[in-house]
């Protein structure tokens, strides 16, 4: 077991491009840390460079205090389960899992058999032993990938998108068992994933990169709540977050469906610019309905068209289109290209209790609280709300 | 109905090429039992009147033809075994290095693939006469090697191309050296790959006749094609013809004996499994 310390690492190209720029990262001993972004981020390539399949350019990686920049793969004791598994298809399950033991050399053949034996019942793969990977299913295969990775007593496990070629049902339950193996061993492990739902399930921290720059360094917790830019606002949360481009005028903030009065401190946030861009967690808002008396005088209500309702049973997400000026919600373009969506019509989405009667295709009126608002600005996407005291 | 009748149109069709390409095979078994003596009878059957064995016992007690057995089991199983570890290496180099000039260097491995052999015999005759490897075994092996060599690179790269590189970079994670990735995880991989390569090699070397005949003088390294041509009857009025397809039969044998033995590999899915499903 060991800490990874990476100090200001850049991955470049030999047509200039920078893979990774300036990355620097301290991993704890015994943490459980995530890599996540959209593709081409740059998350892969740092967690090549950590265990030693791309080569680093400038910076300097450390394991346990130890600097591995030039040390091979195999003589830095990390153990990788790769997205496509790789299992060797010519060896059995059981020779699969012992093929680091012999290649290290001088374990003798009952230590082989007892520790392939024990990695093997922890992930319930006793029975299949003898079988070859191809007739095993996807998350057999998968656990069997695993196995080879904790069967070495390895400083550090790297898991490079381990989840994303099983399906939802199956990823789920590998979810919960890779947390259970990582509380149990208490092992470093570095975990690269696009999804956000693994992200936030998984990390004790979660490192958001952008083109090839961690954004934001954060609890899961803190990334949802008190995200550093509109980069890591809009890539965390399912549904994302709503980007809606407000005016300012004093302390009021014009959307285009309501115009709010900020309380005085979130006013002062937003003293010299002329119009901003507000970030709303589907959450935030409220069926007017149902919202509580006493709550009402510290918000708005306002009326909008719902266009469609989907109802999922535990809640239901209303979709309200809106007229937003061409000139403010050209970035929101920009940024929602990089979070692998497409914006197709400015709209909000809602989230919404299932006790709430509002219909498809009909007017409603919400309850939205400003003090639940995220203020960016505009141009650089800065999250303004962070510099309020709480 | 139409598919039924589809179906046995395919059946048609399989039985007439089977009947095509099977036929000279038949003719040629059915005159190795034949009577070298009466063969050429007035009223020619097919098969033969009385089966005889008596142009296997000729062919085998006739040291012409086991020496030549003997010259191309070995020439063909040298050359295979080097041309197969040259290529598989050469192959892997081109698969997975980026080195300057591959582009070059595969073409011109095509360009001798495809150059006429016919071309090469005289000055081959000279320079392996000068040099004193003339009718050895070692001056058919040389050449073998180079006109066997480029098809082999360009059969077992394309075999190695379709290992997905995780399986290597998997196994130096896993604490492989560069060379124990090769041998313990690529290779094995690639055997399909390199036992397709290896017999082809082994057929080319096997049926060659126009270098065995010309790079040759006698039996020290004659191999049977090339044996096959001086084959003459027990007298000079007896036809060699019994016994040549005799010797043909003996021959087409391990043809035979390795494509059944070898062609489950051969056909083996190559990394099913490896990867998901």
């Amino acid at each position: 077991m060991a800490e990874i310390n990476i100090n200001n690492v850049s991955k470049e190209y030999g047509d200039g491009f920078k893979a990774v720029n300036d990355v620097s990262l301290d991993i704890a001993d015994g943490e459980f840390m995530i890599l996540v972004g959209p593709s081409g981020c740059g998350k892969s390539t740092l967690l090549r460079m950590i265990v030693g399949l791309e080569d680093i350019t400038s910076g300097d990686v450390l394991i346990g205090g130890e600097r591995v920049n030039d040390k091979a793969p195999r003589n830095r004791n990390l153990a990788m389960v790769f997205q496509n598994y790789a299992l060797y298809p010519h060896l059995t399950v059981f020779e699969n899992i012992a093929f680091p033991l012999r290649l290290r050399g001088g374990v003798s053949e009952e230590e082989i058999t007892r520790k392939v034996q024990d990695a093997a019942d922890t992930l319930e793969l006793g029975e299949h032993l003898d079988r070859k990977p191809a007739n095993l299913s996807g998350g057999q295969r998968q656990r069997v990938a695993m196995g080879r990775a904790i069967v070495r007593e390895a400083d550090a496990f790297l898991f490079d998108e381990p989840l994303s070629n099983l399906d939802a049902k199956l990823r789920g339950q590998m979810r919960t068992e890779i947390l259970r193996m990582h509380r149990r061993m208490g092992t470093t492990t570095v975990y690269v994933t696009h999804d956000q739902t693994e992200a936030m399930t998984l990390g004790d921290r979660v490192a958001v990169m952008r083109r090839g720059v961690i954004q934001q360094v954060a609890t899961p917790r803190e990334l949802y709540e008190r995200p550093v830019n509109m980069f890591v606002a809009g890539f965390i949360g399912s549904p994302p977050m709503n980007f809606v481009p407000a005016g300012v005028e004093g302390n009021k903030l014009t959307l285009p469906f309501v115009t709010v009065a900020l309380p005085d401190e979130m006013a002062a946030l937003v003293e010299g610019h002329d119009h901003v861009t507000l970030g709303i967690r589907p959450e935030a808002f409220e069926d007017a309905a149902l919202v509580d008396d006493s709550q009402k005088e510290h918000g708005v209500e306002f009326v909008v068209h719902v266009d469609v309702i989907e109802w999922l049973g535990n809640e239901q997400y209303a979709y309200i289109p809106y007229d937003a000026p061409e000139s403010m919600v050209a970035g929101l373009v920009e940024l929602e290209r990089e979070l692998d969506s497409e914006r197709m019509r400015s709209q909000l989405v809602v989230r919404l209790e299932t006790m709430s009667s509002i219909h498809d295709d009909e007017d409603a009126t919400l309850f939205l609280d400003p003090r639940r608002l995220l203020i960016f600005d505009p141009q650089s996407g800065e999250n303004l709300t962070l510099r309020l005291q709480h | 109905m139409a598919s039924r009748r589809t179906s046995s149109w395919w059946t048609v069709w399989g039985l007439l090429i089977l009947v095509w390409a099977a036929f000279p095979l038949a003719w040629m078994v059915s005159l190795s039992f034949k009577d070298p003596n009466t063969f050429r009878s007035s009223t020619p059957t097919f098969l033969p009147k009385d089966w005889s064995w008596a142009n296997y016992d000729s062919v085998f007690s006739d040291s012409l033809f086991t020496s030549a057995l003997r010259n191309s089991f070995g020439i063909s199983i040298i050359a295979t075994t080097l041309s197969v570890v040259v290529a598989m290496f050469a192959a892997y180099a081109i698969a997975r290095l980026d080195f300057p000039l591959k582009k070059v260097l595969l073409s011109m491995a095509l360009a001798i693939a495809m150059f006429p052999q016919a071309a090469l015999v005289g000055p081959l005759f000279d320079m392996w006469r000068r040099l004193g490897i003339y009718d050895t075994w070692i001056g058919l092996i040389i050449p073998y090697l180079t006109f066997a060599l480029p098809l082999s690179i360009w059969t077992m790269s394309a075999f190695f191309r379709q290992i997905p590189w995780e399986m290597e970079q998997a196994a130096q994670v896993d604490g492989a050296t560069q060379w124990q990735a090769f041998r313990k995880v690529i290779v094995p991989m690639a055997a399909p790959g390199v036992f397709t390569t290896a017999i082809l090699t082994f057929f080319f070397c096997w049926n060659e006749f126009l270098l065995a005949t010309s790079l040759t003088s006698t039996d020290k390294a004659r191999t049977v094609p090339a044996a096959l041509t001086f084959f003459t009857g027990q007298s000079q009025f007896q036809s060699p013809i019994t016994s040549i397809m005799a010797a043909s039969v003996v021959v087409t044998i391990p043809v035979v004996i390795i494509v059944l033995l070898f062609q489950r590999r051969i056909v083996a899915g190559l990394t099913s499994g490896a990867v998901k499903g």
